[in-house]
């Protein structure tokens, strides 16, 4: 079948646009990549290149100058990543599956009170109390994983997304004597996985990202994140720039340019990785609630 | 509807009624604790306080750990537990946004024992607020050495209403600013010892003709300020205070706005004629590199430096750069004289809601007069992180150990720094012994720092001021202004019109309540 000329023309203009607007995307990125593999004196002295003058991997030496460190926080990333995806999205889907059944009466005035929290927030004192003086949570990491694990917001999406859920299915289940449970377990979850899918990766993303729960709570050098263990690197540079820098040792040094830019990488790297394969169900989820709403 | 909208608004109300009791109740629960915990206090048994009981201490510093720190602390508390029967958990708070956690820390009423406290960390601030406990009573029991140790004058640094609220290190700092500077290029271009500011004109101006190389190539924002500053011998008063300056030392009570007189149109004049000569390049107040950086792959000449960080910097040079030569010029020369550090520039408060304040005071008297602890605790593991060579000065890491791996260790130990056990680095750059002995016999007391301003009755102008002061002096500062006459009168008149007489009016009033009660002239 030939294609209409018109079609082909088109199809020129998209690719073309589209390339442009990858290039625009993708040269932030490749800067800092070619910006870790540069040697240090070149950058201080001409700026950042597209191409490495001379090619060095010193800032990864460096970074991964002390491994165990490292990996100590990429396992403590991955596990509350893992743990608490799953456990949040467990306690959000069940959230809202309640929230979107009909027969449940107080079902507005309960949304109607998680809603109401997004539109103010106690504040960092409140919160920095609460946690450590009531709950006792400081350098421990329960201050890391409950405090991200329900989002009113993620609540309110799974709540819509679930009732674009026919009711007849559950009326069914009923009829065949499933009990409340087994139908969230067994129809409703499988039912969801694209708005699962979705609201896990808002959650992956937030506790992979999520440093500053760890700046305020986390004393131990051994419980740090990934994330605040290299954010941590890059704000040791900041001090030099005050009056205490006075105070510290010759010993102390900033982190060059090119290692800032290989921590972004290291940082980035895995997450970028795990898009690709969520992503199937990523843009299923955003139509499918868009259809039915 | 309507009755819906009504149900609805009777809901609001009550949840805002009922978090105010709520945060009604914390709030005294809180203040309730506070008291308790400070209120039990370890009997005292013939002059030797008891410690039968088992205390883990919480202890928190400021900035990062070091890599052994985990060791460091393990064989300190095998050695704390043997002694005094007690236990410190350390924390660092590390640098990020360290200030915010550290205000956290001590307006939150955490249980901490000890925490580093400074004058640059607000210290006078905190203690004007209550945050820290008052020593003045525990210090004479549970620190004996320690209270006899400190010198008088620090003592009165840290003493507010009559009340102890700290431990001040005992180490006298004189940290006046400076320039570094490539000395092997001053003597290859045949430009005069630096000694004025004339020198340092010339020095420059051969630099950029003779090198062809752009003198202060970074941010040269710090330079020409402190240059200015120390230059003039116009005065700080409690902190940075922007454009209201002290005209001088001697005339602490002759406060004035410095944009309005003569030595800053001749000072902005000048640098006009330094930029347009190329001292420093056009978009100098944007650059966020430092232009220490430019010197290590000589594309620059000269670098804002304090004493001791001009000394670090100079001893970075030395060993990592073979081939450059540093100079160092203190500014303190144009006036001769110095202001060391106040005694609280570093050292340890206890928290007001310290759930074990004496035997904190106990472990810190340990720490400040055993040698064994302060080494430990300071310089990290004998053998491993330093040795002490004949001269007693420290090596690190000890010879033998791959420098790659083990490296010198270094916390925020500047709190509880005494001279009597400190130890020089081996490899530290020499001039700075010279330095201090210059500095010691012209040394005259901080009277500026303690002045705590909060600004409160005229902050909208002071904000509008240093608005005006980023947008319009800096540059003019910085020699970045087409026409110098037109840009100091735009200028004055800005300042003017933000309100930098009430401002000034402010300042004068503190330093004259601050002056009358110190007995200044």
């Amino acid at each position: 079948m030939r294609a209409e000329r018109s079609t082909i023309v088109f199809n020129i203009i998209g690719y073309i646009v589209i390339t442009i607007f990858t290039v625009l995307c993708a040269l932030p990125f490749w800067l800092i990549i070619s910006g870790s593999l540069s040697a240090e004196n070149d950058i201080i002295r001409d700026g950042f290149k597209l191409i490495p003058q001379n090619f060095s991997i010193d800032a990864y030496k460096s970074v991964f100058q002390n491994p165990e460190q490292i990996f100590t926080a990429y396992r403590v990333t991955i596990l509350l990543t893992l743990g608490g995806t799953a456990l949040g999205l467990f306690l959000t889907s069940m959230a809202g599956y309640v929230l979107s059944r009909k027969d449940f009466k107080y079902r507005d005035s309960l949304a109607f009170f998680i809603y109401f929290t997004t539109l103010f927030s106690g504040g960092l004192i409140p919160w920095y109390i609460l946690i450590v003086n009531y709950l006792d949570w400081k350098d421990n990491f329960l201050a890391l994983l409950i405090p991200g694990l329900m989002s009113a917001w993620n609540i309110i999406l799974m709540k819509n997304f679930m009732k674009s859920i026919p009711e007849s299915i559950t009326e069914s289940a009923k009829i065949d004597g499933a009990g409340e449970f087994t139908i969230y377990l067994k129809l409703i979850l499988p039912l969801a996985t694209p708005g699962l899918a979705t609201i896990g990766l808002f959650l992956g993303l937030s506790y992979w990202n999520d440093w500053f729960a760890a700046n305020m709570f986390i004393t131990t050098e051994s419980k740090y994140p990934l994330q605040f263990l290299l954010y941590k690197i890059l704000a040791s540079a900041a001090v030099l720039k005050t009056d205490i820098a006075g105070n510290l040792g010759p010993d102390f040094k900033p982190p060059a340019e090119t290692l800032k830019m290989a921590v972004a990488i290291i940082v980035t790297g895995p997450i970028v990785f795990l898009y690709p394969f969520v992503q199937r169900y990523f843009v299923k989820g955003l139509t499918i609630g868009a259809v039915k709403g | 509807m309507k009755n819906r909208l009504f149900k609805l608004l009777t809901l609001c109300i009550t949840t805002a009624l009922l978090t105010t009791m709520l945060a009604a109740c914390a709030g005294g629960n809180s203040g309730g604790s506070g008291k308790q915990s400070t209120g039990g206090s370890t009997p005292v048994t013939d002059n030797k306080p008891d410690t039968s009981k088992k205390v883990e201490l919480n202890w928190y510093l400021v900035g990062d750990a070091h890599k052994d720190t985990p060791e460091v602390i393990k064989e300190w508390n095998k050695l704390l537990e043997k002694d005094l029967n007690t236990t410190v958990k350390l924390n660092f708070t590390t640098w990020n946004e360290w200030q915010t956690k550290y205000n956290l820390l001590l307006t939150s009423g955490e249980k901490v024992d000890m925490i580093f406290a400074s004058s640059w960390a607000d210290f006078f601030k905190f203690a004007k607020q209550g945050a820290f406990l008052d020593l003045t009573e525990l210090l004479p029991v549970y620190a004996p050495e320690t209270f006899k140790d400190v010198p008088e004058h620090d003592w009165k640094d840290v003493t507010i209403n009559d009340k102890i609220y700290a431990i001040p290190s005992t180490h006298p700092e004189y940290t006046p600013d400076g320039i570094v500077y490539r000395e092997d290029w001053r003597r290859e271009i045949n430009a005069p010892e630096i000694k004025d500011l004339d020198s340092i004109e010339k020095y420059m101006e051969l630099v950029k003709s003779v090198k062809n190389v752009t003198p202060i190539k970074g941010s040269a924002w710090n330079e020409v300020n402190t240059l200015f500053r120390n230059y003039n011998d116009f005065k700080n008063i409690g902190g940075d205070s922007g454009v209201i300056v002290a005209k001088s030392y001697d005339t602490p009570r002759d406060v004035i706005a410095y944009p309005f007189t003569t030595e800053f149109e001749e000072w902005v004049k000048r640098m006009k004629t330094w930029a347009d000569k190329g001292f420093w390049p056009s978009n100098t107040l944007s650059i966020k590199q430092e232009s220490g950086d430019f010197i290590k792959t000589n594309t620059g000449a000269v670098y804002w430096r304090n004493t001791p960080g001009a000394a670090g910097f100079i001893a970075d040079i030395d060993k990592n750069y073979k081939g450059i030569e540093m100079g160092y010029f203190p500014f303190s020369r144009f006036h001769n004289y110095v202001v060391p550090n106040l005694g609280i520039n570093n050292g340890m408060a206890i928290p007001k809601n310290a759930a074990n304040p004496e035997r904190s005071l106990m472990v810190l008297e340990k720490l400040r007069n055993d040698k064994a602890y302060y080494e430990l605790m300071t310089y990290g593991l004998e053998g491993h992180n330093y040795v002490v060579d004949e001269n007693g000065a420290l090596v690190s890491p000890a010879p033998g150990k791959d420098p790659a791996k083990v490296t010198a260790y270094g916390i925020a130990s500047w709190g509880w720094r005494t001279d009597k056990n400190d130890r020089p680095s081996a490899d530290r750059w020499k001039g700075e012994d010279a330095l201090i002995e210059e500095y010691k016999p012209i040394a005259r007391p901080d009277i500026f720092s303690p002045i705590l301003m909060d600004y409160q009755p005229v902050k909208a102008q002071l904000a509008a001021v240093n608005q005006v002061y980023q947008q319009f002096g800096q540059p003019l500062m910085m020699g970045l202004v087409p026409d110098v006459d037109k840009a100091i009168e735009n200028y004055r008149s800005r300042l003017k019109a933000a309100g930098v007489d009430a401002v000034l009016e402010y300042v004068q009033k503190e330093v004259n309540t601050y002056a009358d009660a110190r007995g200044l002239k």
